[in-house]
């Protein structure tokens, strides 16, 4: 073991771990706008809705990520859409979160009373403010520790972009450790980042947690 | 019915002479942390004898009771069974025993608990059957023939081959009688064996535990049931806050009782049960 | 255009590289089990240093990536003595990444045995040993099965992730042939179908298996099946 190797290497982890801390936010997000549009469209879109979106949170929570990833990358040009790496790697990880992300939601509303919505009916709310007002809020409320859990695992999902190419935290550990022949000191330093962010993550989120439970 | 085996003469220590009690308690007290849960307890179970422990809840009845068997430790005072100390070598060091001679001495007090506490992924058959096996070193084919023999005794026969949950509570709490006499205890401990019981099922497991203290079996009995503490007692003890208020027959401790306390529980009692 | 006629002319390198898969996941969900299963126990045992080091494990397991860690065993190995061929190094890494969650499931499953059923046990004289087989196991693998099933299938997932250090488990075997037949795509979406299908077979087989060992838990109330398989990520 030599620590001089990994204090050279240090600088560029860390900046390849700005990579993927971004990469895994900018995942999250999406997969939160495609999880909540496909939980509110199997709740009040038709059987049909119900449907696709069965068949796309089954199909994306059954496949290795690994594949889904490659199938996007190889899939977006064959349809006309020529893209970077690191798109095809936001939207995999994205189009993954969201099969997960819609069941969390899924679950939050199914905690969430049903007499609400109908006093809100009562009331003469549109649909679309019933979603809006009563249950998105609250259903947001409930799942938030899931969430910061989901930023966690995408986190740790976003090492297999690697393998097209995108220069993220795993990727450059490689790099680096093929140049300088010392891959047990740069993937343990790697590891130990990964460990530090999911764990600074794991303490925001029980820090968010108690600020809601107060609230 | 066979009576419960009073064959294996226990040991005795030889200056104990010959009228050691199944269960002599001396000085007995137990705290959680500056809480005093047991407080100077004497209490003498003589064998064939069946005591009844009342008291209001937590008074520390049922503390008292897994005591005895060392589920629960006490810290001062002795507790003996046979003449031999529950939980501790018996000399000046008072070491802990370990768990290997803890079940020498478990083996030979049963107890039944009020969550009935059978093994579920066991038929009725096989929860009796099993510390046969495991405790006794019997052979499968022998411990279930045992088994069946004790299902009978507490008339649940045709349950053998049931899952607990498909049995009700009475019966469940038969099987667990037979889980501990197929062991032949020299002495039963029965923890609120009725509590957890829809009215209707008392009677079927309070005439099963009748007809062991019939039979000869020594039983200490933490109830609720007056009326069993009443016909079936040879001897009551009141607990309140941790100490024995108020000891002796039945008829001493319901009818001749003066300690306030007592006539209080009473009272209480009797306005709840009657109409 | 699509050509799934090669499906059929590299049938024996896929059906190999399956043998490697189900190889990999089998004996990684061993390791994993019986690992987990040790590390749960002397969790309980009372001395504090050994508990920090053992949720140490844990906590590094789960909070780096399978991938990393993969790397650290195959390519860092030989660093500290440890020279490795891809496919034990794939099945090892398998199942020390497992072992850590299975661990936690057990932990729970362990503490979730009703300390009457113990007490019952206790009481009549029966050893240690014979209440953690007869009572305290038996009882855990029904609380348990759904979560173990779920680690199963996640761990299903996980293996194509092998194919990164050149196992050559099915995973691989497909990129071989893609890379050889230019019909990257088609090899792809293949895949995908083929292991979308394999997940749902072992999630069902799980949710089968889960049915028979709770069986004798039902009494008049039908108690549905509690498993969500596959739902939940490692």
């Amino acid at each position: 073991m030599k620590f001089s190797v990994i204090i050279d290497a240090l600088p560029y982890l860390l900046g390849a771990a700005v990579t993927t801390i971004w990469v895994s936010l900018l995942g999250v997000l999406l997969g939160q706008v495609i999880g909540v549009a496909v939980c509110v469209a199997r709740q009040s879109g038709g059987r049909a809705a119900d449907i696709a979106g069965g068949v796309y949170v089954s199909f994306f929570r059954g496949v290795p990520l690994l594949i889904q990833l490659l199938l996007i990358y190889y899939m977006l040009p064959l349809i006309g859409i020529d893209v970077p790496p690191l798109v095809a790697s936001i939207a995999a990880l994205g189009l993954a979160s969201g099969a997960y992300v819609s069941e969390i939601y899924r679950g939050a509303l199914n905690a969430v009373p049903h007499g609400q919505s109908e006093a809100a009916l009562a009331l003469g709310f549109p649909g679309r403010s019933i979603w809006a007002r009563i249950l998105l809020p609250q259903a947001f409320r409930i799942s938030v520790p899931a969430l910061v859990n989901e930023l966690i695992l995408l986190l740790k999902a976003s090492s297999l972009i690697s393998v097209v190419g995108v220069a993220e935290l795993t990727r450059t550990s490689q790099t680096i450790s093929a140049s300088n022949f010392r891959p047990l000191e740069i993937y343990l330093a790697a590891g130990l980042i990964y460990l530090a962010i999911n764990g600074a993550l794991a303490l925001f989120g029980t820090l968010v947690e108690r600020r809601l439970q107060q609230a | 019915m066979t009576a419960v085996s009073q064959t294996a003469t226990p040991p005795r220590p030889a200056s104990a002479g010959d009228a050691v009690p199944m269960v002599s308690i001396r000085g007995v007290g137990k705290s959680f942390g500056t809480n005093e849960v047991l407080r100077d307890i004497d209490l003498t179970v003589d064998r064939s004898e069946v005591v009844c422990l009342i008291g209001p809840s937590g008074s520390g009845k049922s503390t008292l009771l897994r005591c005895i068997n060392f589920l629960e430790v006490y810290d001062r005072g002795e507790i003996r069974i046979e003449g031999k100390l529950v939980g501790y070598t018996d000399d000046a060091q008072r070491r802990r025993l370990s768990n290997r001679d803890l079940r020498d001495l478990r083996r030979n007090v049963g107890m039944v608990f009020q969550q009935f506490n059978l093994w579920p992924h066991m038929t009725a058959l096989e929860n009796v059957a099993e510390a046969l096996v495991q405790v006794r070193g019997m052979d499968k084919a022998a411990a279930s023939a045992h088994a069946g023999r004790m299902l009978d005794r507490v008339g649940l026969a045709a349950k053998a081959d049931s899952y607990p949950a498909r049995l009700s509570g009475g019966q469940q709490q038969r099987v667990a009688i037979a889980r501990v006499i197929a062991m032949e205890p020299h002495l039963m401990l029965f923890d609120e064996p009725t509590s957890a019981l829809d009215p209707e099922l008392v009677g079927e497991v309070l005439q099963v535990m009748r007809d062991l203290a019939a039979d000869g079996m020594t039983m200490v009995v933490v109830t609720h049931e007056m009326g069993f503490a009443a016909n079936v007692a040879d001897k009551v003890a009141f607990l309140d806050r941790g100490r024995i208020a108020a000891f002796g027959t039945p008829r001493e401790v319901f009818h001749e009782a003066t300690e306030p306390r007592v006539q209080q529980f009473l009272q209480t009692y009797h306005e709840r049960n009657s109409f | 255009m699509l050509d799934f006629a090669l499906f059929v002319q590299y049938g024996p390198a896929l059906l190999r590289g399956f043998g490697v898969t189900i190889l990999c996941w089998g004996a990684g969900c061993l390791i994993g089990m019986a690992l987990g299963f040790v590390l749960m126990l002397l969790r309980q045992v009372p001395v504090k240093p050994l508990r920090w080091i053992i949720r140490a494990y844990i906590e590094v397991i789960r909070g780096t990536p399978f991938l990393i860690q993969l790397f650290l065993l195959y390519s860092g190995g030989p660093s500290f003595g440890l020279r490795l061929e891809a496919t034990t190094a794939g099945i090892l890494g398998l199942g020390l990444y497992g072992s850590a969650y299975f661990a936690e499931i057990f932990r729970a499953g362990y503490q979730a045995v009703p300390k009457g059923q113990v007490e019952a046990a206790l009481s009549l004289g029966m050893s240690y040993g014979a209440i953690l087989r007869r009572v305290i196991v038996p009882a855990m693998l029904v609380s348990t099965i759904p979560a173990i099933v779920n680690m199963m299938a996640i761990l299903t997932k996980e293996t194509v992730v092998l194919s990164i250090i050149t196992v050559p488990e099915l995973m691989y075997e497909m990129q071989t042939m893609a890379a050889e037949t230019f019909a990257t795509f088609e090899t792809i979406l293949g895949m995908a179908l083929f292991y979308w299908l394999l997940v749902e077979v072992v999630s069902r087989l799980g949710r089968r298996l889960e049915a028979r060992v709770t069986r004798f838990l039902t009494h008049a109330s039908p108690q549905g099946s509690s498993t969500e398989t596959a739902t939940a990520r490692a």
